[in-house]
């Protein structure tokens, strides 16, 4: 054998061995995507308003208990329309002085508007680092309750920089309705002083005059039987502040109550420890709301003292003491969430793609061997063999780079085991053209291999580039179909430009007058 | 064995007549578009929201319908998906005054509450493992006592495995399909068949697009398709010359409108494998033509002094068993992903049946005559100025 023959089979040699060792162990390097393994992919959005008219909520909070503090309570406050800002109205007798003292020190990040109603609205910057900061807890918190369900290489990402989009992506996951449930779950928690209890609204308003008090504020929440079943609603006037908020908690797990039913013991941090256990000493006798998400879960009297942790009942089965566990261990969304986009895929239907994936390729491979065989003779054993070497380096590839296996990208593979024959044919009628002009078979072999080439990178270039718009546009099933096209096609050149030639370069050296080629 | 060998078709002779008929072709398509049925978008781009669902026995879709009814989204339609033996169905809804949110969910249960009347805790077929498990271990069947955490371990792997046979089977028909499941304990397989609820369908897929990603998507997808064309049009202005060019990107805007044509003509939806596929189409019938441009390039070095007219023909001759024999075989690939490739590909799959079809005819007798035109009446434009 020639040197610079042996040097190019030992570079195939180098490039088959390369693929193969990428490719192994099979099971652990194909990546299947969700349409192909099943999974739901969301596309959230993060309503980060919520977060805006939160921060106002506060600042309003604060220059209200600073004016009434002081003997000054404001005669009207509303939040804005807009949500980023609010007005309100001091009492005629509010001296200058402490209005202006109340505003610069509780408001610097509000631009204020004086006049008889004073407008604050937050500044530009502070609302767009609010609504930043909004979608970066939102996704931290998405993501610890994603750790807490133990699904095997979740992807949690923000769409872009600056969008308020978060993408979710978890891959076998056999039960979608109660995943969205628990991503969505606000999972707010607040422990507020319980003013008094009634069976309606109306019954409750008929003891305050009609009105809701403003440091007060009605939740309702459901009346059980000794069964824990829910047998009606009653609805708590509770005090506006809380005692203690999710923000407090240090843990939460499923444990159980005196009675065996499954309860969710929660344990605070410090500073919540040290404010709980203040109130709780002062207030014996006195019940608490333990509120979640704008509803009452229970509400027991304080027997004694209660400083670090305590304990949340009422009619909880194994599952949803698990589920409450985890979305207060994660922490609660600071704006509420909605679903743009859901795509679910069970994991039955991405078995049956697959197995219909594979069948179908078997199929158009088998066409093809049969017709490279036929045709071309010899000369297609050389083909086929350039193809099933395509196939190989192509899958090599794909799990070199850990590139997702998705039903469209089967279709790309098989597709361009199609196309990769174009090349072969190429060459291969023109090596019977050369032949036919009289041509030497080394000869026109060389010259075959030559003039098919311009075509053959033009050809595939062309495709190529159209695959790239695609990946451009694709979501990822149909990123991974541009990506097996591209990847086959750039292995096609690979296979039926060098690959062959090499296998013809072979097989002449071994004869020493070539007369007659198999083609 | 040889095919198409020393031919010698005159292509170009009826170029008039291989033109109009392309033109009528194109002419067709887009009444098909504009006064006809259409395209007739999918979720993907139309927005919505589309279940898809595997029944126990043949459902009725009146019932379906009505069931939906309630919710008041939209139009309801129910189409069949997969073999007919297979008793899946796809639902597909508008959402309602074109708002966003989770409409999958809401579905589901209205039809959980239309065909499974019976509310029980164990859902067979809607629950995944661990609530299915969790709900055992709150029933404690074979009486193992003790810890939560050690229920749970103790009857964890029974569920996995009714649940491995459900994702085989697709849909657990009832409490005689657990007989097969050999590591459930008798208690287990005894309680579950008596408490819990199998149903009369699962759901195998949800698809929920959104207003804002639906228009997102559909204005990528022009974007996509157009940038392809001018990226063809480039590629082949700077390889070759203008008119050829010209000639391919006629012959490509033929081949995307016709397939167009044939996917409003059979009704098909557009989704986004779809448009994979256009793209794959644009690639593919592009590649064909500049096999037969590259030739022609090369014969015109040879050959000249011949009228371009018959180097074209030589060309076309000389690159026909090429043509013929790389579009058959992709053509083969195509149809064995269009008979065996399932439902979810099928559209992807017909569009490129159809579009290399066309685009093989296109390369013939499009993109090349289009060429000689374009190219002939430079040259005549070239000439009248000398001759000033």
């Amino acid at each position: 054998m020639q040197r610079k023959l042996m040097w190019r089979w030992i570079l195939i040699g180098i490039v088959t061995a390369g693929a193969v060792y990428f490719m192994y162990p099979p099971d652990q390097k194909v990546k299947l995507g969700l349409d192909l393994k099943g999974g739901i992919h969301l596309v959230l959005q993060v309503n980060q308003m919520d977060a805006v008219r939160a921060e106002v909520d506060d600042a309003m909070e604060r220059v209200r208990a600073e004016l009434a503090s002081k003997g000054f309570p404001p005669e009207s406050m509303a939040r804005l329309e807009e949500g980023d800002g609010f007005r309100f109205k001091p009492l005629a007798n509010t001296s200058e002085k402490l209005l202006d003292k109340v505003l610069g020190d509780r408001l610097p990040d509000f631009n204020v508007t004086p006049g008889v109603e004073i407008t604050a609205r937050l500044k530009p910057e502070v609302k767009r680092a609010v609504q930043d900061m909004a979608v970066r807890q939102g996704l931290e918190t998405i993501r610890n309750r994603i750790d807490q369900f133990g699904v095997a290489e979740p992807t949690i990402q923000r769409q872009g920089l600056e969008s308020n989009r978060i993408v979710v992506q978890l891959p076998g996951v056999d039960d979608p309705g109660r995943v969205k449930e628990l991503i969505r779950s606000t999972a707010f928690l607040e422990i507020k002083p319980v003013v008094r209890v009634a069976p309606s609204e109306e019954a409750l308003l008929a003891t305050t005059g009609g009105v809701v008090p403003d440091d007060s504020q009605v939740v309702p929440g459901d009346v059980e039987g000794a069964d824990g079943r829910v047998t009606g609603r009653e609805y708590y006037l509770v005090k506006k502040a809380s005692v203690v908020t999710g923000r407090d908690l240090r843990n939460a797990r499923r444990s159980q109550d005196q009675y065996n039913q499954p309860a969710v013991h929660f344990s605070l941090t410090p500073e919540g420890a040290r404010k709980f256990g203040e109130y709780t000493a002062a207030h014996i006798g006195d019940r608490m709301a333990i509120v979640l998400d704008n509803k009452v879960r229970s509400a027991p009297s304080i027997r004694s003292r209660i400083d670090d942790s305590g304990i949340i009942e009422g009619s909880f089965t194994v599952q949803s003491a698990e589920d409450l566990a985890l979305v207060l261990r994660a922490g609660a969304l600071p704006a509420s969430i909605t679903y743009l986009e859901e795509r679910t895929v069970g994991p039955s239907l991405g078995r049956d793609s697959i197995v219909r994936g594979i069948r179908a390729g078997l199929a158009g491979l088998a066409l093809i061997v049969v017709f490279m065989l036929i045709y071309y003779k010899g000369a297609g054993i050389n083909a086929v063999t350039a193809l099933i070497l395509n196939a190989v380096i192509l899958i090599g590839v794909m799990s070199a780079f850990n590139a997702t296996l998705t039903l469209p990208g089967i279709a790309g593979i098989i597709l361009t085991i199609g196309m990769a024959v174009d090349a072969n044919v190429l060459i291969f009628e023109r090596i019977r053209e050369e032949l036919e002009l009289g041509k030497t078979v080394r000869s026109a072999i060389d010259l075959g291999f030559q003039r098919a080439l311009s075509a053959i990178i033009d050809s595939n270039l062309t495709t190529i580039i159209s695959a790239l718009f695609l990946f451009q546009f694709g979501t990822g099933p149909i990123k991974g179909f541009a990506v097996s096209l591209t990847i086959g096609l750039l292995a096609s050149m690979f296979t039926a430009v060098f690959v062959s030639r090499a296998i013809f370069d072979l097989v002449l050296s071994r004869r020493e007058k070539v007369t007659a080629l198999s083609i | 064995m040889r095919i198409f060998h020393n031919t010698n078709i005159r292509f170009m002779r009826f170029k008039w007549l291989w033109l109009g008929g392309a033109l009528a072709a194109i002419a067709a398509s887009l009444l098909l578009l504009t006064v006809g049925p259409g395209l007739k978008l999918g979720v993907d781009f139309a927005g919505g929201t589309q279940i898809t669902l595997k029944f126990k026995q043949e459902p009725d879709p009146s019932r379906i319908r009505k069931a939906l009814e309630d919710l008041r989204i939209g139009t309801v339609t129910i189409q069949r998906f997969g073999d007919p033996g297979d008793r899946e169905l796809l639902v597909r809804m508008q959402n309602p005054k074109q708002e966003e949110g989770d409409f999958a969910a809401p579905m589901v249960a209205a039809l959980d509450k239309e065909f499974n009347k019976e509310q029980a805790a164990i859902r067979m077929n809607l629950q995944g493992a661990e609530v299915i498990a969790n709900a055992l271990v709150d029933a404690d069947p074979d009486s193992i006592g003790g810890t939560v955490g050690g229920r749970q371990a103790y009857y964890r792997p029974m569920v996995d495995a009714i649940l491995e046979s459900r994702k085989q089977k697709g849909l657990l028909e009832g409490p005689g399909d657990l007989a097969g499941i050999a590591q459930l304990s008798a208690g287990v397989r005894t309680y579950l068949s008596q408490n819990a609820h199998f149903g009369e369908f699962s759901l195998l897929a949800a698809d929920n697009v959104g207003p804002l990603v639906g228009k997102d998507l559909q204005k990528k997808a022009t974007y996509a398709v157009l940038f392809s064309l001018v990226g063809m049009l480039v590629y082949i202005w700077f390889r070759f010359q203008l008119p050829y060019g010209l000639g391919a990107i006629v012959a490509l805007a033929h081949d995307t409108i016709i397939a167009l044509g044939a996917l409003s003509l059979t009704g098909r939806e557009i989704e986004i494998p779809t448009i994979a596929a256009l793209l794959t189409l644009v690639g593919y019938s592009t590649n064909d033509t500049v096999v037969i441009f590259d030739r022609i390039r090369e014969r015109i070095k040879l050959d000249r002094g011949k009228p371009l007219e018959a180097v074209m023909d030589l060309a076309l001759n000389q690159t026909l068993a090429r043509t013929v024999i790389t579009s058959g075989l992709t053509w083969f690939v195509v149809i064995s992903l269009f008979l065996f490739g399932g439902d979810v590909i099928n559209t992807f799959a017909f569009v490129l049946l159809i579009g290399i079809v066309v685009g093989t005819y296109s390369s013939i007798y499009i993109a090349t005559p289009v060429a000689l035109l374009a190219s002939n009446w430079i040259e005549n434009r070239r000439a009248l100025k000398r001759r000033r």
